[in-house]
């Protein structure tokens, strides 16, 4: 193989993968080569999501990222993974047992798991991490994850490279809950409690919440999400919510999805009836949007039970959203619900809708409809869209918003 | 520049499970300041073909009982498929002494028998790992 | 030497104590003492100081009687020998049926199935490269290949140990047997040997691939089965073989064990069943290994143990539900592949650690084990050992005869110690599985491991012939791995073939939906599905994949 930078260059924006590990190998050692595969690659960075993700060992972080990989796969995304594992100080050698954890995705080829030991380096990641980050955004990935082990103490120096932080906290943590420094807590875009089917899993959660509200910064609040990765309920959310986030170099187009964020949260708040019953908006992406309600007085039946017709409601809403999001005129046209458990009141109900097909003129939707503390199914919902070309009157005249 | 220390991956293929050896072995290249890709047993030959390109391998350890070995030479075959015959294999385990000439020929650098003394293991994985260095030029 | 139990001693005895060691240290130079493989010290004498305080009665009891110290039976080989269960398996099922046929001639009073490797891993003959299909074990991929190797063998009257891990096909298939001939399933006695899927997620020698929580609902499942269903079947046979393979101490692997049985239990309790009812059938399987009298103690203490754990945390009342019934093997891991007929003298001891440390039935490995399955001659001696052991040298004529050694009860007594620290630790991880899941026994496992090879590495430990007393040995005279015969092989793959040509498609369709609903709803009973689906003619890898499916692809999590 030829080790001039052109066909590296040449290589790496191919996809070839034995230049684009050798690549990673320069760069990771800082050999004559890396800088010039530096300077190579610079303009072709800014196209991948960069999602950190941190946490103690035993934590349920690797089932997560394999939880995650799988679902951005199937949604035709091509995954790589940078692990990170500690050097022993002593020795300088390493087991780098990351991604061995990571199970199926090991005979996956739209998939590219790198281990690297961080050789002495502090603060929870390799000296040549943003580099190698670079390689694989230059080959065209669309998410590059980067995994490192920490208790929660200093890692924060994923901040630099990552788009996305994700901290995970298993539950049962207890007293070490005090223990995630103030560090942590500032850099976290989000929270992932995972092992959410474990007793603990609640407390946790609340634990979570209770310590970010004492945050000097209150203008954005990292949401906590409860996960069962092994099941994975709980991990479309997420997914939704990590691609509304902006990555590297994002642009705001119409189709970008930061703006449908934005323009989902605008369509909601022009609906009186959904304001009505409380609906809330809680993530977005073209073709999906989730919506969330707490289940209050008004909207109890005869047997002190939810109204089927909120939770009707609650999932329309969702459909509504997820085939709007386009931003043309989408009309529900048959719908049908069904559903398996009997809600309380003060329970928190989240309605998941997203898209199974499309065509020009007609859409296939479904909705889950589950418990917010446990994930559980309360209802299953799908239906019937017919698009219009005519774009939403809610974005046209904004001055409809209240 | 850093010298980067040898990338080890120790494996298991075809459908033996003992790994205590294995884990051993990888514990003394760690210990020995090597970078160890340690897998469990019960591994697909793509899937250590694919864990050494993408983790750019100088060495692979193979871990063999029972007849698992007969699959050796196919791996080596998948090896060169995949353009990386420059990654160096070695094989520990019990390996019929009749069944070594049929490694050897097919690619392996050396069969290491039990009682072999793990110093001699680790030396000549940095010995090999030294070996596709230069193999490969004044290139990482 | 240090006396703690000043009420055993004289002043006389004192006095005579420290003169001896003052003798002793002027004739021997260096260290008196040194390290057993669970590491605990082992002194070069023991006095009655060395042993606990308690009563006779409260310390070991009669055999029979809790704590069962000396012996979970009032008779124990007296009343009724160990079973000697030779593990058996090569090759095709014929094979399989002419050597049990030999065992049983030559003296072996029960059987036991070893599958071939790509059974274990949840595979058809059909599915796997050729070159590795019935080295290691016998290939049975559906009834009729059970059929075959059972024939003429009369099962409803043998006890036969399964080695066949989640969801326990084989079990299934001779199931489906039994009720082909007429043998009622009430009559089926035995143990499902691989049931502790705990110890294989842990030291995955024969890990079945079932996601572990997947793994811990069949096991459940199964359990409740046998509940019902075969009452002379043993379904949980929990392990700790695997794991002293892997390199855990003796006492280690004890605890571990105990671990694994705590969190059966307890799923068992949560289920509903009662302790009184599945408890004894809960079995043991321990490696022996030749350090001869940790052994014998290992078993005492975890007697003890076990049967403190079923009267205080479980809350069983029939004293028969508090029996700590084990099956031991000789350590595989102590054998050499340098002069192998070595081995049968290791063997020996540890079948002789076994009997003194009162095992309920025994396997003594063939000296060529080191290799792959044995062959004729080297089972023959293998089964000779035992008879030799019990018929010459009179070892069952006493029952617990170490019992009261000054040695082996104070021996006992800090393995019991060492054994209930690390359960404690374990319960304060959560409990085994969550243990498990973070990797904390696998470390552990791990770092003991280490610290053995590198004692033999340098020396310190002794292995004859590979680090001491070395003779230059012509490898080509090494006992040489059979090779199944490839054509035999060829031939099942095609008997395979047929035998899917010639079952109702639609009864095996059928039978898999239904074994998938199951296994997908919380309902339902997953290894009753299992029988019916071995019956309606479904295949071992179709059963296999089908719960894979289901129940998620298990990986192992290893920690070096």
């Amino acid at each position: 193989m030829k080790n001039d930078t052109l066909s590296f260059r040449d290589g790496i924006l191919s996809g070839d993968r034995r230049i684009i590990s050798r690549a990673i190998t320069s760069v990771e050692n800082g050999s004559e080569q890396a800088y010039a595969i530096r300077s190579a690659i610079a303009n072709h960075l800014g196209r991948a999501h960069v999602i950190g993700v941190t946490g103690p060992p035993g934590g349920g972080k690797s089932t997560l990222v394999s939880a995650l990989i799988r679902l951005l796969r199937l949604r035709g995304q091509k995954v790589a993974v940078v692990a990170i594992d500690p050097s022993s100080p002593i020795t300088g050698g390493a087991v780098l047992g990351d991604r061995i954890r990571m199970g199926s995705q090991q005979a996956d080829d739209g998939v590219f798991i790198r281990s690297l030991a961080s050789r002495g380096h502090l603060g929870g990641l390799a000296r040549a991490t943003g580099d190698v980050i670079d390689v694989f955004d230059a080959a065209g990935f669309d998410t590059i994850i980067v995994e490192t082990v920490g208790a929660g103490q200093s890692e924060v120096e994923i901040t630099k490279f990552a788009d996305t932080r994700l901290v995970i906290c298993p539950p049962g943590l207890g007293d070490d809950i005090q223990a995630i420094k103030a560090g942590v807590l500032e850099i976290a875009d989000a929270f992932v409690v995972t092992k959410a089917d474990l007793p603990d899993a609640n407390r946790t959660h609340r634990e979570l919440e209770s310590m970010l509200a004492l945050r000097s910064d209150k203008s954005v609040v990292p949401p906590v999400l409860q996960i069962i990765a092994t099941t994975g309920q709980g991990i479309e959310v997420l997914v939704d919510w990590l691609s509304s986030r902006p990555q590297r170099g994002a642009r705001h187009s119409s189709g970008g999805t930061q703006s449908v964020l934005k323009m989902l949260s605008q369509l909601i708040s022009a609906d009186q009836y959904a304001r009505l019953l409380g609906f809330e908006l809680v993530a977005a992406a073209p073709g999906s949007a989730t919506v969330r309600m707490q289940v209050i007085d008004q909207h109890m039946n005869f047997n002190n039970r939810c109204h089927g017709g909120a939770i009707f409601s609650l999932g329309d809403t969702a459909l509504g959203l997820a085939c709007n999001s386009y931003g043309t005129i989408a009309s529900l046209i048959d719908g049908q619900l069904s559903i398996v458990s009997a809600v309380e009141k003060g329970e928190w109900l989240l309605a998941h809708a997203f898209e199974v097909s499309r065509t020009r003129k007609i859409g296939s939707y479904r909705v889950d409809i589950t418990r917010m503390k446990d994930s559980s199914h309360v209802s299953g919902m799908h239906g019937t869209v017919y698009f219009l070309d005519k774009p939403n009157p809610a974005l046209v005249m904004p001055s409809l918003k209240k | 520049m850093f010298e980067r220390p040898p990338k080890v991956i120790v494996t298991k293929i075809g459908f033996d499970g003992h790994d205590r050896g294995s884990r051993i072995i990888a514990a003394c290249l760690r210990d020995a300041g090597m970078e160890v890709i340690y897998t469990p047993p019960w591994q697909e030959i793509s899937t250590v073909v694919k864990l050494a390109i993408e983790e750019d391998a100088d060495v692979i350890g193979i871990s063999s009982l029972a007849t698992d070995h007969l699959i050796v030479p196919k791996l080596m075959l998948a090896l060169r498929e995949a353009g990386v015959e420059d990654v160096q294999v070695i094989v520990g385990g019990i390996v019929p002494t009749k069944d070594e000439a049929l490694l050897i020929d097919s690619g392996v650098a050396r069969v290491f028998h039990p009682g072999s003394s793990l110093q001699d293991i680790v030396d000549e994985v940095r010995l090999l790992a030294g070996k596709r260095k230069n193999q490969n030029g004044a290139q990482v | 030497m240090t006396t703690t139990e000043t009420m055993n001693v004289t002043d006389e005895q004192l006095e005579a104590g420290t003169r001896w060691e003052r003798e002793f240290a002027a004739g021997v130079s260096g260290e008196g003492t040194t390290l057993n493989r669970s590491g605990i010290e082992v002194k070069p004498l023991y006095t009655p100081a060395d042993c606990s305080n308690d009563s006779y009665l409260d310390a070991l009891g009669f055999p029979g009687e809790y704590p069962y110290t000396r012996g979970i039976y009032p008779t124990m080989y007296r009343g009724r020998s160990w079973s000697q269960r030779q593990l058996i398996g090569l090759g095709v099922p014929e094979d399989y049926n002419l050597r049990v046929k030999e065992m049983l001639a030559l003296g072996a009073s029960a059987l036991s199935l070893i599958p071939c490797n790509s059974v274990f891993r949840g595979y058809d003959a059909d599915e796997v490269p050729i070159e590795l299909l019935g080295t290691c074990g016998t290939v049975i991929n559906h009834v009729e290949d059970m059929e075959r190797a059972l024939a003429g063998v009369p099962i409803g009257e043998l006890s036969t140990a399964m080695n066949d891990p989640t969801p326990f096909t084989l079990l299934a298939f001779e199931l489906a047997v039994a009720r082909k001939n007429g043998v009622p399933w009430s009559k089926i006695t035995g143990t499902s040997n691989q049931s502790d899927c705990i110890s294989h997620f842990v030291a995955n020698h024969m890990f079945f691939r079932l996601d572990l929580q997947g793994a811990r609902r069949v096991v459940v499942d199964h359990i409740e089965f046998a509940n019902k269903h075969l009452p002379g079947w043993n379904p949980l046979s929990i392990v700790g073989q695997h794991m002293q393979q892997a390199g855990a101490t003796p006492a280690e692997a004890m605890a571990f064990t105990l671990c694994s049985a705590i969190q059966y239990a307890e799923d068992c309790i949560a289920r509903g069943m009662d302790p009184d009812r599945f408890l004894p059938r809960f079995t043991f399987f321990f490696d022996i290994s030749v350090s001869f009298f940790e052994e014998v103690a290992k078993f005492r203490a975890g007697r003890r143990v076990w049967a403190k754990l079923c009267r205080e945390r479980f809350g069983a009342k029939d004293p028969r539900s508090w029996r700590f019934k084990f099956h031991g093997q000789t350590s595989g891991v102590d054998l050499t592949r340098q002069q192998p007929l070595n081995n049968i003298s290791r063997v020996s001891v540890q079948a002789m650690a076994g009997i003194f440390g009162g095992l309920q039935s025994l396997h003594t490995d063939g000296y060529d084990e080191v290799l792959s399955t044995p062959t004729t001659e080297s089972a023959r001696i293998a089964v000779a050992t035992q008879n030799i052991l019990r018929e010459e040298a009179h070892l069952t004529d006493v029952i617990d005869p170490l019992g009261g050694s000054f040695y082996v009860e104070s021996l006992t007594d800090q393995m019991q110690k060492k054994i209930e620290s690390i359960i404690d630790l374990i319960d304060a991880a959560g409990g085994m599985y969550s243990a498990v899941g973070k990797g904390l026994v696998q470390q552990m496992i791990g770092q003991s491991a280490l610290k053995f090879q590198k004692r033999i590495d340098t020396g310190e430990q002794t292995v004859v012939g590979v680090n001491a007393y070395k003779v230059d040995e012509d490898p080509e005279s090494y006992p040489t791995l059979q090779y199944p015969d490839r054509l035999r092989m060829q031939a099942q793959v095609e008997r395979l073939a047929q035998f899917k040509a010639n079952r109702s498609a639609s009864s095996v369709k059928n039978s898999l939906d239904s074994l998938a609903r199951t296994a997908n709803t919380k309902e339902g009973n997953v290894f009753e599905q299992v029988v019916a689906s071995a019956e309606a003619g479904a295949t071992h890898g179709e059963i296999c994949g089908t719960l894979r499916r289901e129940l998620g692809f298990g990986h192992p999590l290893t920690i070096v």
